[in-house]
């Protein structure tokens, strides 16, 4: 169990910038001390995050815990520059201060899980799942982690991997590194070979996370997907950001924020998305 | 003069408020999902989200986009209803240890009565905020809010039934909002709050559609901070009842501007998002003013901008 959203002690935490690092093409990693976040955080929470004071951009941004080292106090994010705050972020440099809330939200179901697991990554979505692979390896839980990318260098080399001991197996869409395919056809590979883990864990691009439920659903295997909304609040507040389910032949809304990111693939409507 | 005799309690329209500062509707859920940042007192009040006789589901998404210093939201009043609040969320007000006053919202004039008659015996809601100024929703909403006819008819209705603190939530986007104002004063109203989000969009040139689910949705924020300090001060002019006065409020100065224009409390929505800790700080930011220009109560400054 997760421990009770209100009974974390923090509030909001002014963040420096300990050590950031171009660790692909547009993918930075972000080193922060954030000795309450690093002490609570589990795979698949998240920070809200404001670098700045400005009013525009005006709401704080999401990003999925990388990594958290609660001797250390730090948390690591892993960011793709698509916008103005991810902009921003991969132009600080150490000892800058970044504004964070967290960590919030529902993670995966770990470390309780005693299962084996397959986790899929698409793009970024490595970012949360590379917290869980590390945290199901420190438990000597049987964990492989399958990644796509569009080409090679959209993607971290092998040193980023393996100083943390962890070993993905590849795929790039163009076939210039690992296998030539998607995550996803990565994962069905695994299947058609046989491997049954106890779950699936998935983040990436809704088609993809669309794709892996369907897979896993085809052999019977539970899948937690980690999902991406545009948060306001992100404490399940304000229902902005809504993700539709369905449930006995109706369509419900839940929050993203506070009920995820991640779900049960199952009931989750990718299609209205 | 020391910064805590500085005093910041209000009687808002029968209501005592600790200070002039209220959590606004649709911003901050039922109150309790911010209970880790803000302790109780720090709030004069909250309002809670939208609630309708039935449950609503709300609207597709994408439900959210940001836009310069603002954002649009189309949430469509998704709400559990009536039934589930008096029964799941009612029980625990007590624990917010600040009035809890309920926004309202029907699609029919008998709909606004049925959920005032019933809030009327409710002992833990200390009034209600009848809403007819949502932008996201086709039936009641701002489709009532801009009418003064109507708005006479409804708050005429839902005064016959409520004796509670009956406020009414007044749209920008009414056509003259000071003749919105006139008539839900006339029909009985308490206090007025304005002003509610403003409709606008936001259209993805890639996509070449609109961003959001609904198409169209509310701006709030900054940006519709100076039509909003513009309507307090003319509706303010216009009525002898206490106006709230909201719309990107997200500091003490900006707050002020609101009093100074008339209002007697101030309502924060978007700024809770960015800074959970807000309305503390505007407390101390207010009290710190009062200080600074020798004034013992933030009362003597309600109006002062007008000459």
């Amino acid at each position: 169990m997760l421990p009770d959203h209100n009974l974390i002690p923090h509030l909001i935490h002014q963040c420096t910038l300990i050590e950031i690092n171009k660790v692909a093409e547009n993918w930075y990693r972000l080193k922060l001390q954030a000795p309450a976040a690093a002490a609570y955080a589990e795979p698949g929470q998240f920070v809200h995050l404001r670098a700045g004071s400005a009013s525009d951009p005006l709401l704080r941004r999401p990003f999925s815990i990388h990594n958290a080292d609660s001797r250390a106090n730090e948390i690591w994010l892993l960011i793709r520059v698509a916008g103005k705050v991810t902009s921003a972020l991969a132009g600080l440099s150490p000892g800058g201060i970044i504004n964070i809330l967290g960590p919030l939200g529902t993670g995966f179901p770990v470390p309780d899980d005693e299962g084996s697991a397959l986790l899929v990554a698409g793009g970024i979505g490595l970012a949360p799942l590379y917290f869980l692979t590390l945290r199901r390896q420190a438990a000597a839980l049987p964990t492989e982690l399958l990644l796509g990318g569009l080409t090679g260098n959209a993607l971290p080399d092998d040193s980023f991997f393996f100083r943390d001991g962890v070993h993905p197996l590849i795929a790039t869409n163009d076939g210039s590194r690992g296998y030539r395919g998607t995550a996803a056809d990565l994962l069905e590979m695994r299947l058609q070979s046989g491997i049954r883990p106890t779950r699936i864990f998935a983040c990436g691009p809704v088609s993809m996370l669309a794709r892996v439920v369907e897979l896993g659903r085809n052999c019977g295997l539970p899948v937690y997907v980690s999902l991406e909304s545009f948060l306001a609040c992100a404490v399940g507040a304000c229902l902005g950001c809504a993700f539709p389910f369905k449930t006995d032949d109706h369509i419900e809304y839940r929050r993203v924020c506070r009920d995820g990111p991640v779900f049960s693939g199952e009931e989750a409507c990718f299609e209205l998305v | 003069m020391n910064l805590f005799d500085a005093s910041l309690t209000v009687n808002l329209a029968g209501i005592s408020l600790a200070n002039p500062l209220i959590a606004a509707s649709g911003c901050y859920g039922y109150g309790f999902d911010y209970r880790r940042w803000i302790d109780p007192g720090d709030w004069g009040a909250i309002v809670v989200k939208g609630t309708t006789l039935r449950p609503r589901t709300g609207n597709p998404p994408p439900r959210l986009v940001e836009t310069p210093s603002g954002m649009l939201n189309a949430i469509g009043l998704q709400n559990p209803g009536i039934d589930f609040f008096l029964k799941s969320i009612r029980p625990q007000l007590p624990e917010l240890q600040c009035p809890v006053l309920v926004n309202i919202a029907g699609e029919t004039l008998e709909e606004y009565r049925q959920l005032a008659a019933i809030l009327n015996s409710v002992t833990e809601v200390s009034g209600i905020e009848v809403n007819i100024s949502c932008p996201n929703v086709k039936r009641g909403g701002v489709s009532f809010g801009g009418d003064p006819a109507l708005v006479e008819e409804l708050i005429g209705l839902v005064r016959e039934v409520y004796r509670l603190p009956l406020i009414v939530k007044l749209s920008p986007d009414a056509g003259n909002i000071v003749s919105v104002a006139e008539a839900a004063w006339r029909a009985g109203a308490d206090a007025l709050s304005l002003i509610n989000t403003i409709k606008g969009m936001v259209i993805d040139v890639q996509k070449r559609r609109p961003v959001l689910g609904n198409i169209t949705g509310g701006l709030s924020g900054p940006a519709i901070r100076p039509v909003a300090v513009r309507a307090v001060w003319e509706v303010s002019a216009a009525v002898s009842i206490p106006v709230i006065g909201m719309g990107g409020i997200m500091q003490a100065d900006d707050a002020l501007e609101f009093i100074l224009a008339g209002a007697c409390a101030v309502a924060i929505g978007t700024a809770n998002f960015i800074n959970p800790a807000v309305a503390r700080e505007i407390s101390q930011g207010l009290r710190q003013y009062l200080c600074d220009h020798g004034f013992s109560h933030y009362r003597e400054l309600i109006g002062a901008a007008r000459p």
